[in-house]
């Protein structure tokens, strides 16, 4: 088990977001989170790598402990990398630097090395022959796949994906998600907070579903989406398709 | 002695001018140094630190600036030790441009989106190596117009150092108008000079932010 979440509450003023989450994940899973906006998914894994703090319970990724109100992260943000919405590229710098500051601030390595480190996860991505390149001479979609090299840049051992199609114009969705797929058939495991069901369904292993701030339903996605045993499942598939 | 020639006069404000540029240009880089201290300090997640850089900002933005010099001429007098008029004029002038600079750029700072934070920080950076290579370069752009900018007011700050007696541009102006009893003239003269100094950082600060407006590399 790479992956454990142990009792998690958190509130946000009177309004109790997370009521309570357990889940367990194996290396190599690919885990789909789904659910309503203010269903608490975007918290949930926001918490995994301290973005949001939490009242009580314990996350544990790869042997290193979260618990509530912790505020050294260091060594458990070295394990979990983070693909955003909004990719947050450092707009400052190139593609190339993008993918390079963190190794080389935080693990202090090499310059030459991290060049390397660079170069071979821009590839991984399809995007080689941008290390020069600037974020805003990039598309939303190359910017994705930009922001998905700088996470894999610190080797993560797990890689969170928040929404990380939303803000894609529906032409580019497909390339980013071609990325994730890669990733997934290489054994990265992956948690992503998704609205793309069909992507899901066939590269997930695992499928939650959030209502209220609990996990109400949870299996594999193929036998969730063809048999919801809740109601509220069946209602949000519905509300989909 | 009344025998002042226009070239007399003008030479002399030329001599008060150097004067009013060197403070003008110490006050502006100990008081940005100062400044990115107070800075750090406002934006420290210890709150004995963000309060005590706060009240600072806020005595030196709440007062007016020949306060803070009679209180630094006078005040350091008290304690038995001579302050010359003009280390009390850089050092008061360079306690209100930091405080001023600070809150300038710290509206750079908070401009920066949160994403820019929130991406750092998940590739495992500290606060400082965010600071360093994401937040401050970008809060950098912004604020090199602003700061320009303020550079404006300080030379004209310095201004009010002539009240404590430093020989700069308005103190020379006053013993020239006094001498000559052509105050009309040599305040004229005086403004000039000013406006001289001024005009030219205004528009280089307008050709700055225009050329930051737009995100570029």
């Amino acid at each position: 088990m790479l992956l454990r979440i142990d009792g998690l509450h958190k509130h946000f003023g009177a309004n109790h977001v997370l009521k309570g989450i357990d889940l367990r994940i194996d290396e190599g899973q690919v885990v789909a989170i789904i659910g309503r906006s203010g269903s608490g998914k975007s918290t949930l894994l926001r918490s995994i790598n301290g973005l949001e703090t939490f009242d009580d319970g314990l996350i544990e990724v790869d042997g290193e402990r979260l618990y509530a109100g912790q505020t050294d992260l260091r060594a458990l943000r070295q394990k979990v990398g983070m693909v955003f919405q909004q990719f947050n590229l450092f707009p400052h710098l190139s593609a190339g630097q993008n993918v390079m500051l963190a190794p080389q601030v935080v693990k202090k390595t090499p310059v030459a090395e991290c060049e390397t480190i660079a170069r071979a996860m821009l590839a991984k991505v399809g995007l080689a022959e941008k290390f020069d390149a600037y974020p805003d001479q990039l598309s939303g979609g190359q910017q994705q796949r930009v922001a998905i090299a700088r996470a894999l840049a610190m080797q993560p051992k797990v890689l969170l994906c928040d929404e990380i199609t939303s803000a894609l114009d529906p032409e580019l969705v497909n390339e980013v998600l071609a990325v994730v797929k890669q990733l997934a058939s290489e054994g990265m495991t992956l948690i992503m907070v998704t609205h793309e069901m069909r992507f899901a369904r066939e590269v997930g292993d695992k499928l939650v579903f959030m209502y209220q701030g609990r996990v109400h339903e949870s299996g594999h996605p193929k036998d969730l989406f063809a048999s919801p045993q809740t109601p509220e499942l069946q209602n949000f598939i519905g509300a989909i398709n | 002695m009344n025998e002042f020639s226009t070239w007399d006069i003008l030479r002399n404000l030329g001599f008060g001018a150097l004067w009013t540029i060197g403070l003008s240009l110490t006050a502006f880089v100990l008081g940005g140094s100062a400044g990115l201290l107070l800075l750090t300090a406002r934006m420290s997640k210890k709150v004995w630190l963000q309060r005590a850089a706060r009240a600072y900002i806020e005595f030196f933005q709440g007062t007016p600036l020949l306060m803070q010099l009679f209180m630094v001429f006078f005040g350091i007098a008290l304690l038995g030790v001579d302050v010359p008029p003009w280390l009390a004029a850089a050092l008061g002038l360079t306690l209100f441009s930091s405080a001023y600079l600070a809150e300038i750029w710290r509206g750079c700072v908070e401009a920066i989106p949160k994403g820019q934070w929130e991406a750092s920080a998940s590739l495992a950076m500290t606060w400082l190596e965010q600071m360093r290579h994401v937040i401050l370069p970008q809060a950098l752009r912004i604020a090199v117009a602003p700061t320009v900018g303020f550079s404006v007011q300080i030379v004209k700050g310095t201004a009010v150092t002539s009240i404590i007696g430093f020989a700069e541009l308005t103190k020379t102006g006053s013993m020239l108008a006094n001498a000559t009893f052509q105050p009309f003239m040599v305040f004229g003269f005086v403004a000039l000079g000013y406006f001289i100094l001024c005009y030219p950082l205004s528009h280089f600060a307008a050709h700055l932010e225009r050329k930051f407006h737009a995100p570029a590399h």
